[in-house]
């Protein structure tokens, strides 16, 4: 025995050991063929030094102590290799494709979505926005607004009646009145709310939703009127164009119909817009006199325009909604698709 | 209503193409909404508004056109030829309610013979949508469609004494109607009568007995104008509509009466042979007197937001009919008496308006104060409270107001319905007829219409208004429905829904939306599941809502036939604004957490217990939280194991944990001694 058999055997081990790789058994077998504690070659030289003479067992003493930090050192950092490799092999990987653990998402109603749409329009442009109840009184909802009884324009809003005389709101109009009762002008505001006609087909739900705007003030000219629906719809629907039509409503003089150009064919021409390329949408007016009158507004110094819209038939066109009775079945797979 | 475009053109001198005709009447004001070619015509629909009855025939409607596209209306020739007989000396009228009737022309046209209409002259009826008859009657309904004057033919000999009376009808008369009908009349309704009998409701349909038929020889023409009001009341009470009637209520033209007459009489007697008689028998108790009005065109201008020259405003009020005639620089006019819609100047600003063309008019918004908007009533509640039910995860559903007597009735136990309901007077069907005092019939209709849908896993709400009769009167309160069913949670641990799931979610929406302390306590209306049901008590033990399983009575009404569990808030009770938050200085110490299992019967309840511990705590005690609650194998049974977490901390130094322990110690010492519950 010799330091030669030592350079041969630290040798042998490092091959072994490269050959093992970081199989763990193979490790294992390297492990006890060399540390192994009754038969490993490093027993086998450790024995080999007392055989030794006196004159070379320091040089090979420390030769041998030398060999055994190196295999004790080496098979630890092989092993912790293999632990590494083996635990990396075994780890469960995510499946970054399985659905999110995600929370609830509620939902609003397409006509208040619409409605809060329009809403902040408005207060952008310094309207409030108000309130009023559901169940009105004769003189809110039409007397005050130049519908006097046995007008022939109540034909067009067939109301519901209660008892001792009330009504349910045909339009959200009596808002209007009650404003113009409570402050004096400049009054700038709009009114959405829940509505109420007799009156149910396809195209009609005996209630829905409607949103009035009303200005008083001095000065306030018909091409005021247009400039501010014209804004405001071109807010609301990017791109269209407006028209004015003139037409009737008992509670304004002159009155318009404003189209605008069809969200579906770009004005071209289809199903939705009757052939015309113009969607009708909303109605609006300068306060007939007459109002002002009855609800004790100086109409020699002031003039205001008063405009409505059907909120249902907005969130309709803006939201693709095809059919009215969606809006109202309850179906929560209709407001879910608004989240 | 219905028109014929090549008419109208024909009553104009210069008339546009029907392109530009149409496009032009649109822009003024007459909508053409369908145009339908037939012939060598078009059938137009036209929107005439309600206030525009003159413009409810061509000659009106083409007045208009005239205006709007530069031509001129021909002048009416009626192209009457009168011979013989005096008419008045062959017919008497009396008006006997000149209230009601401020005009009656009549004229005579003897000797016809009854003949079918020419085939252009019925071509035209029925573009307008009536049905040829005979050359008379049609004679009288083309002189109604070309200058909105209805008219009525009598047979002269069946008129008794040949004598007219228009007056109020008799209490318990009856009058057979040209349809068929027998009409019971009171003195509300206005009739021509003759010496012996009612022979036609005035204004609204003629009387079967005195109907031309084939054996007429002598024709009376009826050319009257009636009060609007009356004839309106009168058709509305029968139930009935005529081409009549609608012109009527609307304001007929008291001067067209005579011409009307001339112009039917003409026509009968071109078309059915006869003489007409000569003069008409006018009888005008109210003659028509015509307003005066000023018009300064600067004001019209300022008004309009557009300088309207006195040359346009006199161009367009001489084609309308209002001869105009300018003064010092005022346009001075007359409304014809064909304008029942014209009263006051701003009337006259709307009809230059329209013609100059509202696309004239330039848009220019208009400069008002900069002061912030407002959302005034219940606007901030209802949407902070709408705002907080999505944000929770529930998807918002719109339900009608009226309910049936039967929804009405299994909602009625609800903890907040006390008030009776408010009913309508005339519903569109008995499923409507009662306004709702709670959302849950709105809802519960909805989870089954989602459930037959296939729609299992429910999470909605509505935001909305009860109605209630509160001392006689309909009152209206806002509320927040909620409605819970099927499974809940993410898609690897779904899990049924279960009460704590909804009080959850109605915490946190209570706690968003800003209410005043609320306590809950156990339910016992019934509406509710006896086990899962609470109400929500604000100050006062005033309830402010509800939440709980939805008893099966209730669920059985609406055929739910899975559980549902349901809430309900009176956001009238919520705080009007909710406060702004506060900050509170973060501690500087830390806190130590003991915690304590204690050992209870079932019937203490948790808040009870909680409260217990609040009280009993020592002043060190930051806040006390659940962590465990557990009841079965292990534990006595009616009892239930409870763990809290009590979180010690002193503001001015940390805390030692023998301090802690020791406070532990007299704390369950005391509760011990307090309550009916034992350490574990």
């Amino acid at each position: 025995m010799s330091l030669q058999r030592l350079n041969e055997v630290r040798r042998s081990f490092l091959a072994d050991l490269e050959a093992a790789g970081s199989d763990a058994e193979a490790l294992e077998a390297v492990r006890v063929r060399y540390a192994g504690r009754r038969s490993g070659l490093l027993q086998e030289l450790t024995a080999a030094l007392r055989e030794l003479p006196n004159g070379e067992k320091r040089d090979y003493g420390r030769a041998l102590n030398e060999l055994k930090k190196l295999v004790d050192s080496q098979l630890r950092e092989a092993k912790r290799r293999t632990a590494a490799a083996s635990a990396a092999g075994s780890r469960p990987m995510v499946d970054v494709t399985l659905p999110g653990r995600r929370p609830p998402r509620g939902a609003e109603h397409p006509v208040h979505l619409v409605r809060r749409r329009i809403e902040t329009i408005f207060l952008r442009m310094g309207y409030s926005v108000e309130d009023g109840p559901e169940i009105e009184d004769d003189w809110h909802n039409f007397e005050a607004l130049n519908l006097p009884p046995d007008h022939p324009a109540r034909d067009d809003q067939d109301t519901f009646y209660l008892p001792g005389g009330s009504l349910l709101r045909t339009h959200t109009s009596p808002v209007q009145a009650r404003v113009m009762e409570e402050y004096e002008p400049p009054i700038r505001i709009v009114v959405p709310g829940r509505v109420y006609r007799r009156d149910s087909d396809l195209r009609h739900s005996p209630m829905f939703h409607q949103l009035e705007g009303l200005v008083v003030d001095e000065g306030i000219t018909f091409g005021h009127l247009k400039a501010t629906l014209e804004t405001f719809l071109k807010e609301l629907f990017h791109g269209v164009e407006v028209r004015f039509r003139p037409s009737y409503f008992p509670f304004t003089e002159p009155s318009a119909e404003v189209d605008i150009t069809c969200i579906f064919c770009g004005g071209k021409g289809c199903g939705v817009c009757s052939r015309s390329g113009w969607i009708e949408i909303l109605g609006s007016g300068m306060v007939d006199p007459r109002v002002f009158e009855k609800l004790g507004v100086d109409a020699e110094r002031y003039t205001g325009f008063a405009f409505g819209l059907g909120l249902d038939r907005v969130a309709m066109l803006l939201f693709g909604i095809p059919d009215l009775r969606l809006m109202f079945s309850g179906d929560q797979r209709v407001a879910r698709q608004f989240a | 209503m219905r028109f014929d475009a090549e008419w109208i053109r024909e009553l104009l001198e210069g008339a546009p193409g029907r392109d530009e005709l149409a496009s032009k009447l649109t822009a003024c004001g007459f909508n053409v909404e369908v145009r339908e070619p037939d012939g060598d015509s078009e059938i137009w629909d036209v929107d005439v508004t309600t206030n525009r009855p003159d413009a409810m025939n061509h000659r009106g409607l083409a007045r208009e056109a005239a205006v709007a596209c530069g031509a001129r209306l021909k002048p009416l020739e009626p192209g009457l030829e009168e011979s013989g007989e005096a008419a008045s000396d062959l017919v008497s009228v009396e008006i006997e309610a000149p209230e009601l009737c401020g005009r009656y022309v009549a004229r005579v046209v003897r000797g016809v013979r009854m003949a079918e209409s020419p085939q252009w002259l019925a071509q035209r009826l029925e573009r307008c949508g009536i049905r040829p008859i005979n050359a008379i009657v049609d004679a009288t309904n083309y002189v109604l469609m070309e200058l909105g004057q209805p008219l009525h033919a009598f047979d002269l000999a069946r008129v008794a004494g040949r004598r007219i009376v228009v007056r109020r009808a008799g209490q318990g008369e009856t009058l057979t109607t040209l349809d068929g009908e027998k009409r019971a009349l009171d003195p509300s309704h206005l009739v021509i009568a003759d010496e012996t009998h009612a022979l036609a409701l005035a204004g609204i349909m003629g009387g079967a007995d005195s109907e031309i038929g084939g054996d007429t020889a002598d024709v009376l023409i009826e050319s009257a104008y009636f009060d609007p009001l009356t004839i309106r009341r009168g058709a509305r009470t029968l139930g009935m509509h005529t081409e009549a009637s609608h012109r009527f209520e609307r304001g007929a033209d008291p001067e067209m009466a005579p011409v009307a007459a001339d112009v039917a009489a003409a026509l009968i007697a071109r078309l059915a042979g006869g003489t007409v008689c000569s003069g008409r028998v006018d009888v005008n108790p109210r003659p028509f007197r015509s307003a005066a009005l000023e018009l300064d065109t600067e004001k019209l201008g300022a008004f309009a937001g557009l300088e309207i020259s006195v040359d346009e405003s006199v161009r367009i009020l001489e084609g309308l009919g209002f001869a105009p005639r300018v003064e010092n620089g005022l346009v001075h006019v007359h409304v014809p008496s064909w304008r029942v819609d014209i009263e006051r100047v701003q009337d006259l600003y709307e009809e230059i308006i329209r013609h100059v063309g509202y696309d004239a008019v330039p848009a220019r918004l208009p400069v008002l104060p900069a002061v912030p908007g407002q959302r005034r009533g219940h606007w901030p509640l209802v949407d902070r409270a709408r705002d907080a039910a999505v944000s929770v995860g529930l998807a918002e559903v719109v339900t009608y107001s009226f309910i049936s007597p039967e929804q009405d009735e299994a909602a009625s136990a609800l903890p907040l319905v006390t008030a009776g309901p408010v009913t309508l007077d005339n519903p569109l069907a008995r499923t409507q007829a009662i306004m709702r005092r709670s959302l849950l019939p709105g809802l519960a209709a909805a989870a089954r219409l989602n459930l037959n849908q296939g729609e299992t896993d429910l999470a909605l709400f509505e935001e909305g208004r009860v109605f209630v009769l509160a001392d006689g009167k309909p009152a209206e309160g806002e509320r927040l429905g909620i409605l819970l069913s099927g499974r809940t949670g993410p898609w690897d641990r779904r899990e049924a829904v279960s009460f704590g799931d909804l009080k959850g979610l109605v915490e946190a929406i209570v706690e968003r939306t800003g209410f005043p302390a609320l306590t809950w306590k156990r339910d016992a209306a019934g509406a509710l599941d006896e086990a899962e049901g609470a109400v929500l008590l604000g100050p006062g033990g005033r309830p402010a809502g509800y939440a709980g399983l939805l008893g099966t009575q209730v669920a059985s009404k609406w055929e739910l036939r899975q559980p549902v569990y349901v809430a309900e808030l009176d956001l009238d009770r919520a705080l009007a604004e909710v406060p702004l938050p506060h900050f509170h200085d973060l501690p500087r110490f830390p806190a130590v957490i003991a915690d304590m299992t204690v050992e209870h019967p079932a019937s203490l309840a948790y808040a009870d217990l909680e409260a217990a511990v609040g009280r009993l705590a020592s002043p060190l005690v930051e806040r006390v939280e659940l962590v465990v609650r557990y009841s079965g194998k292990g534990i006595e049974p009616g009892s239930v194991r409870t763990t809290l977490r009590v979180v010690y901390r002193h503001r001015e130094r940390s805390l030692t944990q023998d301090e802690v322990n020791a406070e532990q110690e007299a704390l369950r010492g005391r509760l011990a001694s307090e309550l009916n519950v034992r350490f574990a």
